[in-house]
């Protein structure tokens, strides 16, 4: 697969909510094979973007594509369909039900067996819960999560509901990854743990966007990265020369000189 | 072309002064609703077992008071009612409110078990004190039944206006209404405006059922009828609106009352759910939980 | 989004551990046994009883479905069992279709009834939802009253045809209800454990998150009514078949009411059961209590409020008490 063809593109994508413009017309390369770091004050539009990718808004003007199909008008399921998929900032896992049957979710879209097996013992239901099951298996012991598998949500801590999360969305082997805030509520192994996690995922089909605070996560592992601010770019580039850039600067450490 | 316009005047009238009573009993549920997102399902029973005891009271089958007397002594044990109502209620509206709606369901069977325990099964009359006089004004009959249940109507919503503009109470209700956590943070007590709403509904549902009854007789499910279509008027009124309610209750007067007879009296209640269903979809203001822009 | 939650005191299966859940498959299977040889012991009386006991437990469980797997409730299954019982008596009584071939086209009935009426309420939830299915059970006996060509009006329709010929009616009645229970409780432990199943529990709490896996919101919602709307039109048909008649006096409001009073009694339980505590609720109650019919609404009103008020309170309590023992 050609990484350039595979990107997420966005063009010129404005979002306001009653008046208050949150995105200003912005134009955004996600490329296939790099993990792209998204990071920004608080309330600088990062979610907002996220949102727009992932269709739970539309955004009054831009164009959002992937792999050169525009997905403007796609609904979250629809888009989910096309193997675009997200973690979310808060963690969103029932609790009715167990860790492992959270992320058999995950697998969900890619099995299609029809309602009479929901209620009856065929040979395709038991075999599409038994392939969802080992996937999701999968993926909870790559996180180092195997032994929760059989617990419910309520009874973990955090740090490993927000595992739990991002297992749900990598197990369905995405083509788009979107991660908002992964590490929040992680301690130091945790998320040394998820950053091995994530860049053995590094491969070259697969677009990875990370929205996260931890500066040190974003600094290691992505190969590019977009600072927001007040819904604008203020800075793109590889890690050094974002650290180097006198905007950012501006806006992380303070702007004594306004 | 002149026989539809002749039936239309008067349909419309009675229309309107039934309207004004399905609006009374909308705006109780509204004042629960707009402060505490509860639906209060045992308003039509309580307020029906309400009519019964100012018959027990001013009828000799519990006391032998004047009617007046009588209407006192039934405010005073209804907002009793709605104080016990609320206290078993209010542990749950901070939890969830669907959970607090059944709830009100359980105090409604309770109010109507009550009522067939007391006074059983039987049909009873009760009357309103009103002068009996009709006079004909452009072709329409007005009784004085119609002048009093306009006066009535009139005066209370007007007062319930005037609390809620103007008194420390009202306004607390208003902030509450507009934003709980903001209002408690404030120092305001939810509980205790809470409490105000419930007896205000509660005190509306007497006089709504006080003015319903003398037009039929009373029985067990009268008022407990008699209430759902104050539920169509608060739905079609956006639910959470007291202005809304009052236009509600005078449209499903008014709208049944020409369906009844223009179209068919049989499927009033049929008519009522679609009512309601049109209302639910094509208003949505005010009326959907959520409509977009849900936090992810 | 407090409006979506049920609160519930609920029963987490994997902190309970295995030992308790074999021993309450041991207590389903032995209650199964035991209703399977009842029939054999009990007076005639209580055989027909039991029958519509069943009958409304699967009515409950039309209810729990929607609380379970919507977060939404109801206040208007009555419309969905009319559905199934009206479908089952017509055959029966114009054409003489046992039931055998009757139920199919009921429960598909039931299943369509949901779906439309989810359809132009799939934006709503919470109150606006129960609000809108009130509308639908008041406008339920009306439509069977003046359908009377059809469904015989106020006098009802009395459904005979037998199921197997030369058995004895009233096994027929009880056997065929209890079997269609536990067909349904069947079908819904498999549904708890199905693609579908886990979805839709993700689509109650996180419907964002399960959008931005593949189950849209409004399947969530058609789905899930569809379900319930099926599983009421069976606790219709075997109403009639279990209770013989059809009348529009069963199909009541309050009958609505009920329905959801047994759910919440049988804390919103989707096995065998709890199903049957909430049917019991229903069925037994006015049979003990048939001299001193006021007391049913309140008994039922008490009990609504114990069971909610213990949902919340219980909880509060074991934790107060595992507090002062663990500081101890």
């Amino acid at each position: 697969m050609d990484a350039a063809t595979n990107a997420l593109t966005g063009q010129g994508i404005s979002l306001s909510f009653g008046g208050i413009k949150v995105l200003k017309g912005l134009d955004v390369t996600f490329r296939a094979g790099e993990i792209t770091g998204l990071i920004g004050p608080n309330g600088a539009g990062k979610t907002s973007l996220f949102n727009c990718l992932t269709g739970a808004y539309s955004p009054q003007e831009g164009q959002i594509a992937y792999a050169g199909q525009s997905l403007d008008g796609l609904s979250p399921a629809a888009r989910a369909g096309k193997g675009i998929v997200r973690s979310f900032q808060h963690v969103a896992l029932s609790l009715d039900l167990t860790v492992l049957e959270n992320v058999m979710i995950g697998v969900a879209r890619n099995h299609h067996a029809g309602w009479l097996n929901a209620f009856l013992p065929l040979p395709r239901g038991r075999a599409e819960r038994a392939e969802m099951e080992r996937a999701a298996m999968g993926a909870l012991t790559d996180l180092g999560l195997a032994d929760a598998a059989h617990s419910l949500p309520d009874a973990l801590p955090p740090g490993m509901l927000r595992l739990v999360e991002i297992a749900r969305a990598i197990v369905g082997k995405p083509d788009v990854l979107l991660l908002d805030e992964p590490a929040a509520g992680l301690n130091n192994s945790e998320t040394r743990d998820l950053m091995q996690t994530l860049r053995k995922l590094r491969s070259g089909g697969l677009v990875m966007v990370v929205v996260e605070h931890d500066m040190d996560l974003v600094m290691s592992i992505c190969d590019r990265i977009y600072v927001m601010n007040f819904g604008e770019f203020v800075a793109c580039g590889t890690a050094d020369e974002v650290r180097r850039d006198p905007d950012v600067i501006r806006i992380y450490l303070g702007s004594d000189d306004d | 072309m002149s026989d539809i316009l002749r039936d239309l005047f008067p349909l419309v009238w009675s229309g309107m002064i039934t309207g004004c009573l399905y609006a009374l009993g909308a705006l109780g549920l509204v004042m629960i609703f707009k402060c505490s997102r509860v639906v209060n399902f045992s308003h039509g029973n309580v307020a029906g077992f309400a009519a019964f005891l100012i018959y027990g009271f001013s009828s000799g089958v519990l006391l032998e008071l004047s009617w007046g007397a009588a209407v006192l002594l039934t405010i005073i044990a209804i907002i009793a009612i709605a104080f016990l109502s609320y206290a078993v209620v209010s542990p749950l509206v901070f939890e969830s409110d669907l959970t607090a709606t059944i709830a009100t369901l359980g105090i409604g069977l309770i109010a109507q078990g009550a009522t067939l325990l007391i006074f059983g099964a039987d049909i009873v009359s009760l009357d309103l004190p009103v002068p009996r006089f009709s006079t004909a004004v452009l072709g329409l009959r007005i009784t004085g039944y119609d002048l009093t249940v306009l006066a009535v109507a009139v005066v209370t919503i007007g007062a319930l206006f005037f609390v809620i503009d103007f008194t420390k109470l009202g306004i607390a209700f208003r902030a509450i209404s507009e934003n709980p956590f903001a209002a408690e943070v404030c120092g305001l007590n939810l509980r205790s405006v809470h409490l105000f709403a419930w007896i205000v509904a509660a005190i509306l549902g007497v006089v709504g059922a006080l003015l319903i009854v003398p037009t039929t007789f009373l029985s067990v499910t009268t008022v407990a009828a008699f209430m759902l279509q104050a539920f169509a008027a608060a739905v079609i009124g956006g639910f959470a609106s007291l202005p809304g309610a009052l236009v509600g209750g005078i449209l499903v007067g008014v709208l049944m009352n020409l369906f009844t007879f223009y179209v068919s009296p049989e499927y009033s209640s049929t008519f009522l759910l679609g009512l309601i269903m049109l209302a639910l979809n094509i208003f949505p203001n005010g009326i959907l939980a959520r409509v977009e822009g849900f936090r992810v | 989004m407090s409006d979506q939650n049920v609160s519930l005191p609920l029963s987490p299966v994997d902190q309970a551990g295995w030992r308790s859940l074999i021993s309450a498959q041991v207590g389903t299977w032995l209650l199964i046994a035991v209703a399977l040889c009842l029939p054999l012991v009990v007076a005639g009386s209580w055989v027909f009883a039991l029958g519509i006991c069943f009958a409304n437990a699967i009515g409950v469980l039309s209810v729990s479905v929607l609380v379970r797997y919507g977060g939404e409730v109801s206040i208007g299954h009555t419309f969905f069992s009319a559905v199934g019982a009206y479908t089952v008596a017509i055959l029966d009584t114009r054409f003489g279709i046992p039931l055998w071939l009757s139920v199919p086209p009921a429960l598909a009935l039931g299943v369509v009834a949901g779906i439309l009426f989810a359809w132009p309420s799939r934006r709503l939830s919470g109150i606006y939802l129960a609000v809108s299915t009130l509308a639908l059970a008041l406008a339920v006996p009306e439509i069977i009253n003046n359908a009377d060509g059809l469904t015989g009006g106020y006098e009802g329709l009395y459904v005979s045809e037998p199921l197997v010929p030369g058995v004895k009616m009233s096994l027929q009645r009880y056997y065929a209800a209890l079997a269609v229970l536990l067909a349904v409780t069947y079908g819904l432990a498999r549904l708890r454990r199905s693609r579908q199943g886990l979805a839709l529990l993700l689509s109650k709490s996180h419907p964002a998150a399960a959008d931005a896996f593949g189950a849209r919101q409004v399947w969530a919602r058609v789905a899930v009514m569809g379900i319930s709307g099926g599983i009421a039109a069976l606790c219709g048909a075997m109403l009639a078949f279990a209770g013989s008649t059809v009348s529009p006096s069963g199909f009541t409001f309050w009958a609505a009411i009920f329905l959801l009073v047994g759910s919440v009694v049988s804390v919103y339980g989707l096995t065998f059961p709890r199903a049957l505590i909430g049917g019991a609720f229903l069925t037994l109650i006015p049979q003990f209590l048939s001299a001193s019919g006021a007391w049913i609404p309140v008994l039922y009103g008490v009990a609504l409020l114990g069971v909610i008020l213990a949902g919340h309170y219980l909880p509060r309590l074991t934790q107060a008490m595992g507090r002062r023992k663990g500081g101890a």
